[in-house]
C-alpha cells in the first residue's frame, strides 16, 4: 500500500517538474528565436514569459492531442494489431471501407439519420422549451431547472436503465400510457397509427439503404398496422434508432440553455414597435425572434452536429443488451470502437477516425460558408 | 536572482529523475541483491522465452512466499451474482486464502458479458490489466497464445488435484498443449418444460423433434392486445439465440468448419436448421409486429411466461424450489425424418479462469486459482448458478441431492457437447446476430442469409490466417 502511494507521489511530484521545465524551456527558446531575431531586451523577457505561462497548454497539447493525431494518422496507413508491430499497407485500410465494408455503409447511413432526424429535433424541442421558459411563468426555476437536469445527470447505467425499462414494448411506461389513451380516444390510436406508420416506412427504407434490399421496405409500406399495435423500440430494428433520437430530445437541455440566452439578448423594443404596428404573435416570432436567435441556432447546430455525428453511448448503453437488433442503430464511432477495441484493428480503427474527421470537416465548412445566408449578427 | 531560481528547479527536477529511476529498476527497490536483478533481467526476455520466464517466476514465487514482497492480485470476474458471489469471494475466500497466503492481496474487478470483450482486448492491449480474467467456454482459440502456460503450476506432477477435472473441461483450457487455465463453472444447457403447462397444450412430453417443437411453441403461446403474454419457448433474446443455432447445427449431424477449415454454413445442415428457427419463432411471433414478453423479473418457467425454455439452470427456478416437480427435461431437438442420424446435442459451456501473459504475479494466480478450484469452493461456487463444478469430487451436496442437477448431469454424460473451438468467436458472433436477424425480421431470405453467413465468416478467417 505504502508503495503504491510513493509510486503515485513520485509521478505527481515529477509530472509538476516536468511541466516548470518543460515551461521554463519554451520559454527559453522563444526568447532565443527573438534574440537571434534582433529584439530588444523587453521583447525577448515578454516572449519568455508569454511562451512560459502558455507552456503547460502546449506541452499538454502536443503530447495529449498531437501526437496521437499524428501516431493515428500513421496507423491508419497499418495494419495493427496488438501486440503485434504495425505494417505499413498503404491507403488499404481506406479502400476497404469505401468500398469494401458493407457495415460501414450501414454505420454511416445510421449516423446520417441521427443527423437528419435527431439534430431537427433536439433544436426544435429546445426552441419550444426555452420559448415556454421565456413567458416568466410561475414555477420557472423548477422547469429550467427539470428541463436541464438530464445535461446533468448525463447517460449514466442508472439512467439508462430507467429508459430501458420505459422503452420495454410490452409493459414499458412509455407503451402503457400509449395503449390507455389509444383505447380512450380513437383519434389518438389513428394518430399512433400513422405515427408508426411513417417510422416503420422511414426505418425499412433506411435498413433497405443499408443492405441494398427493399424487401422489409415494400411490405412495411403496404399495410397500415392494426389497431392494438405499439412502437417496438428497443425490441426491432424498425425502432431502435427511433429510441435513440427521442433519448437525444430528452436532452436537449443545454440547446434550450443556449436558446434562453438568446431569447433573453432579444431587446423588448423591438417587440413593442412591432407590436404597435400591428404584428400578431407569429409574425414577431418569425420576423423577429427567430432570425435575431439565429447565432445561437447556428452555434447548437454545428455543436448538437459534431456530438451527433460522434455519438456512441446512448446506442452502446442502450443497446448492449439486444446484441441481434444492435447493429441496426451502429453509428461510426460506435463501429470505430467495435473495431478497435473489440476486435484489436487497430489500424482500421484509425482510418476509420480519419473518415469521420474529414467528414465533420467538410459538414463545418460547409455550414459556416452558408452562415451568411441565414444567420443575422446584427442587431441593428 | 533568476540563475539561483533556476538552480533550485534544476536541483528538483534531478531529484524527481532520480527517484523515477529508481522505481524503474524494476521490481527491485535494493538492486544490490541478486535475485531481484536475476528477475528483471527476466523480465527483458518474457516475450521470447516463456520457458525461462516461468523458471524465473518460479523464483520469484520463492521470494514471495518467503515473505520479501507483498503483492496484489486483481481477478476480473464475469460469471458472478450480484451480492453473492461477490460476498462469498470477498469475505469468505479470499481471507481464507490468506491465512496460507498472508503476502498476497486479491481485489475482484466485476463486468459483465455485454463488455467482457473490450475490457480483455483492453488488457491485452495495454499489456496490463487483471491478473486472472474469466473466460467464456469459447475463448481458448482467441486469446489461447496470450495467455500464461499453467502444466508447471497445474499440471498433474504440479497439482495432483487437476486429475480430478472432467477431460472435456481442461479440453476448452488448453491450447498447443499447455494448460492456459481453470475451468471453474460448467453449465450444460438442455430443453425444460413445465408439465403442467404443457398437459395444458396437449403435450405429454417436451417436444423433442422439429415439427414438435414448433407445434409445441405454437399452442403453448397466448398473444393478448398485440403483446405476448406468455411464449410456448424461450431462449435468450427472441428466440434468435445463435448459440442454440449452432447446437441445432450439430445435432442435425453438421459442423461449423470442414476439414480444410472453411465455414460450413453451405450445408443442408445449417440451412435446414436456421429454416426451422424461423419457423418456430413464427410459431410465437406470428409477425415482428408483436410486443415481448415483460422484463423478467426471475425465472419465466416460474412465473409461468413461458412454457418451455432453453437455457442452462442460471435461468430456471432455484434447484431446490418445489416447482421443479412440475418441471420435465428434454435434451434437445432432432429431425428424424429429414436427418435419420441426427442426435440431440446439450452444448455444454464451460467458463474458466485464466492467467494473461503479461501478468507479472503468474506464480500467486496459479496458486491462487489452485486454491479456488478446490472441491469444496467449486461446489459451494456453483451452487449459487444451478451449475456443475468442473471437478468429479465436487459433485456432493447440492449436485447430489438436487433433481434437476441429477438429470441435467445425466443429460450431460448422455449427450453433452463443450461449446469451444469456435474460431474468431467476436466477429463470427457479430456475423451470426447480424444476418440471422436481417432473417428472421424479414429483411432477407434464407439463401441470402446463409450465403452472407458464408461468405463473411470465411473472410474473417483469412484474415486471421486461419485459411487459405
Amino acid at each position: 500500500m505504502l508503495e503504491s502511494y510513493g509510486y503515485t507521489l513520485v509521478w505527481s511530484v515529477g509530472t509538476v517538474v516536468f511541466i516548470i521545465a518543460s515551461s521554463v524551456a519554451l520559454g527559453w527558446i522563444a526568447r532565443l528565436i527573438v534574440r537571434w531575431r534582433g529584439g530588444s531586451t523587453i521583447h525577448q523577457q515578454n516572449a519568455f514569459a508569454g511562451y512560459a505561462f502558455a507552456a503547460p497548454w502546449i506541452v499538454g497539447f502536443v503530447i495529449f492531442v498531437l501526437a496521437p493525431v499524428v501516431a493515428s494518422l500513421y496507423w491508419s496507413f497499418t495494419v495493427y494489431r496488438l501486440p503485434n508491430p504495425p505494417q505499413w499497407v498503404g491507403v488499404q485500410n481506406y479502400v476497404r471501407l469505401l468500398t469494401d465494408d458493407p457495415n460501414f455503409r450501414a454505420a454511416l447511413v445510421n449516423t446520417f439519420y441521427f443527423v437528419l432526424f435527431g439534430l431537427p429535433a433536439q433544436l426544435v424541442v429546445a426552441l419550444l422549451l426555452a420559448i415556454l421558459l421565456n413567458q416568466k411563468l410561475h414555477g420557472e426555476r423548477f422547469f429550467r431547472t427539470a428541463f436541464y437536469l438530464p445535461v446533468i445527470l448525463g447517460l449514466n447505467a442508472a439512467v439508462l436503465l430507467s429508459w430501458v425499462l420505459m422503452f420495454n414494448a410490452n409493459n414499458g411506461f412509455i407503451n402503457t400510457l400509449l395503449r390507455t389513451l389509444s383505447k380512450k380516444s380513437t383519434l389518438f390510436n389513428l394518430l399512433l397509427r400513422a405515427f408508426i406508420y411513417v417510422n416503420e416506412s422511414l426505418n425499412a427504407f433506411f435498413l433497405g439503404v443499408q443492405s441494398g434490399n427493399f424487401t422489409l421496405f415494400e411490405k412495411t409500406i403496404s399495410a397500415f398496422p392494426a389497431a392494438h399495435r405499439v412502437p417496438l423500440w428497443l425490441q426491432s430494428p424498425l425502432w431502435t434508432k427511433t429510441s435513440i433520437v427521442l433519448l437525444l430530445v430528452w436532452s436537449c437541455g443545454s440547446m434550450m440553455l443556449i436558446y434562453l440566452a438568446a431569447l433573453n439578448s432579444i431587446p423588448p423594443e423591438f417587440y413593442e414597435a412591432a407590436e404597435v404596428d400591428g404584428a400578431t404573435r407569429w409574425q414577431r416570432f418569425w420576423k423577429i425572434t427567430l432570425p435575431l436567435i439565429s447565432p445561437a441556432t447556428f452555434y447548437n447546430l454545428i455543436v448538437g452536429m459534431i456530438a451527433i455525428i460522434q455519438m456512441f453511448e446512448q446506442p452502446y448503453v442502450l443497446l448492449r443488451d439486444s446484441p441481434t437488433v444492435a447493429q441496426s442503430s451502429y453509428t461510426v464511432v460506435f463501429y470505430l470502437w467495435r473495431a478497435t477495441f473489440r476486435f484489436n484493428e487497430i489500424g482500421y480503427g484509425a482510418a476509420i477516425s480519419w473518415i469521420l474527421t474529414l467528414i465533420i470537416l467538410v459538414i463545418t465548412y460547409f455550414q459556416f460558408r452558408l452562415q451568411d445566408r441565414w444567420v443575422q449578427y446584427d442587431l441593428r | 536572482m533568476r540563475i539561483r531560481w533556476l538552480a533550485t528547479l534544476f536541483l528538483i527536477l534531478a531529484l524527481a529523475l532520480a527517484a523515477c529511476g529508481g522505481d524503474t529498476g524494476g521490481e527491485s527497490s535494493q538492486p544490490s541483491e541478486p535475485q531481484q536483478e536475476q528477475t528483471s533481467q527476466t523480465a527483458e526476455t518474457k516475450s521470447e522465452e516463456p520457458a525461462e520466464e516461468s523458471t524465473s517466476q518460479q523464483e520469484e514465487s520463492t521470494a514471495t512466499e518467503s515473505g520479501a514482497e507483498k503483492v496484489t492480485l486483481r481477478v476480473m470476474v464475469v460469471d458472478y451474482i450480484k451480492d453473492k458471489t461477490d460476498v462469498w469471494l470477498e469475505n469468505e475466500v479470499v481471507p481464507a486464502f490468506q491465512k496460507e497466503h498472508p503476502n498476497i492481496d486479491v481485489e475482484f474487478i466485476y463486468v459483465n458479458w455485454g463488455t467482457l470483450d473490450e475490457t480483455v482486448q483492453g488488457y491485452f492491449a495495454a499489456g496490463e490489466g487483471a491478473d486472472i480474467i474469466n473466460l467464456g467456454s469459447e475463448y481458448i482459440a482467441a486469446y489461447g497464445d496470450r495467455l500464461a502456460p499453467l502444466n508447471e503450476y497445474l499440471g498433474e506432477e504440479a497439482w495432483p488435484d487437476i486429475k480430478q477435472f472432467v477431460p472435456a473441461s481442461l479440453d476448452t483450457v488448453t491450447w498447443k498443449g499447455e494448460l492456459r487455465g481453470l475451468p471453474w463453472l460448467t453449465a450444460p444447457r438442455a430443453y425444460m418444460c413445465r408439465s403442467d403447462l404443457l398437459a395444458e397444450i396437449g403435450f405429454e412430453q417436451p417436444p423433442s423433434t422439429f415439427p414438435e417443437a414448433i407445434e409445441e411453441a405454437r399452442a403453448g403461446t397466448i398473444i393478448e392486445d398485440g403483446a405476448l403474454k406468455r411464449a410456448g419457448i424461450v431462449t435468450t433474446g427472441r428466440l434468435d439465440d445463435w448459440q442454440e443455432y449452432i447446437a441445432l447445427i450439430w445435432s442435425l449431424g453438421g459442423e461449423l468448419y470442414k476439414e480444410n477449415g472453411e465455414p460450413a454454413f453451405d450445408s443442408p445442415q445449417a440451412r435446414d436448421a436456421l429454416a426451422f428457427m424461423y419457423e418456430r419463432r413464427r410459431a410465437v411471433y406470428p409477425d415482428e409486429t408483436i410486443a415481448d414478453l415483460p422484463e423478467a423479473t426471475g425465472s419465466r418457467l416460474a412465473d409461468g411466461t413461458a412454457v418451455c425454455m432453453w437455457g442452462n439452470l442460471w435461468g430456471a427456478p432455484p434447484v431446490d424450489d418445489p416447482l421443479w416437480e412440475q418441471i420435465s427435461f428434454s435434451p434437445g431437438l432432432t429431425d428424424p425424418d429429414n436427418y435419420p442420424e441426427s442426435r440431440p446435442v446439450v452444448q455444454v459451456f464451460n467458463d474458466w479462469l485464466a492467467v494473461p501473459a503479461y501478468s507479472k504475479n503468474v506464480p500467486e494466480a496459479a496458486e491462487f486459482l489452485k486454491f479456488l478450484g478446490s472441491a469444496e469452493n467449486l461446489n459451494r461456487y456453483n451452487k449459487d448458478f444451478g451449475s456443475f463444478p468442473p471437478r468429479r469430487d465436487a459433485w456432493f451436496g447440492y449436485v447430489e441431492e438436487a433433481k434437476p442437477m441429477q438429470i441435467m448431469g445425466d443429460l450431460m454424460n448422455e449427450y453433452g457437447r463443450g461449446f469451444a473451438d469456435i474460431r474468431e468467436t467476436a466477429k463470427f458472433r457479430e456475423i451470426l446476430q447480424r444476418e440471422m436477424s436481417a432473417y428472421f425480421t424479414d429483411l432477407q431470405d434464407l439463401d441470402t442469409t446463409l450465403s452472407n453467413i458464408q461468405s463473411a465468416y470465411t473472410q474473417v478467417l483469412q484474415d486471421a490466417g486461419m485459411i487459405q
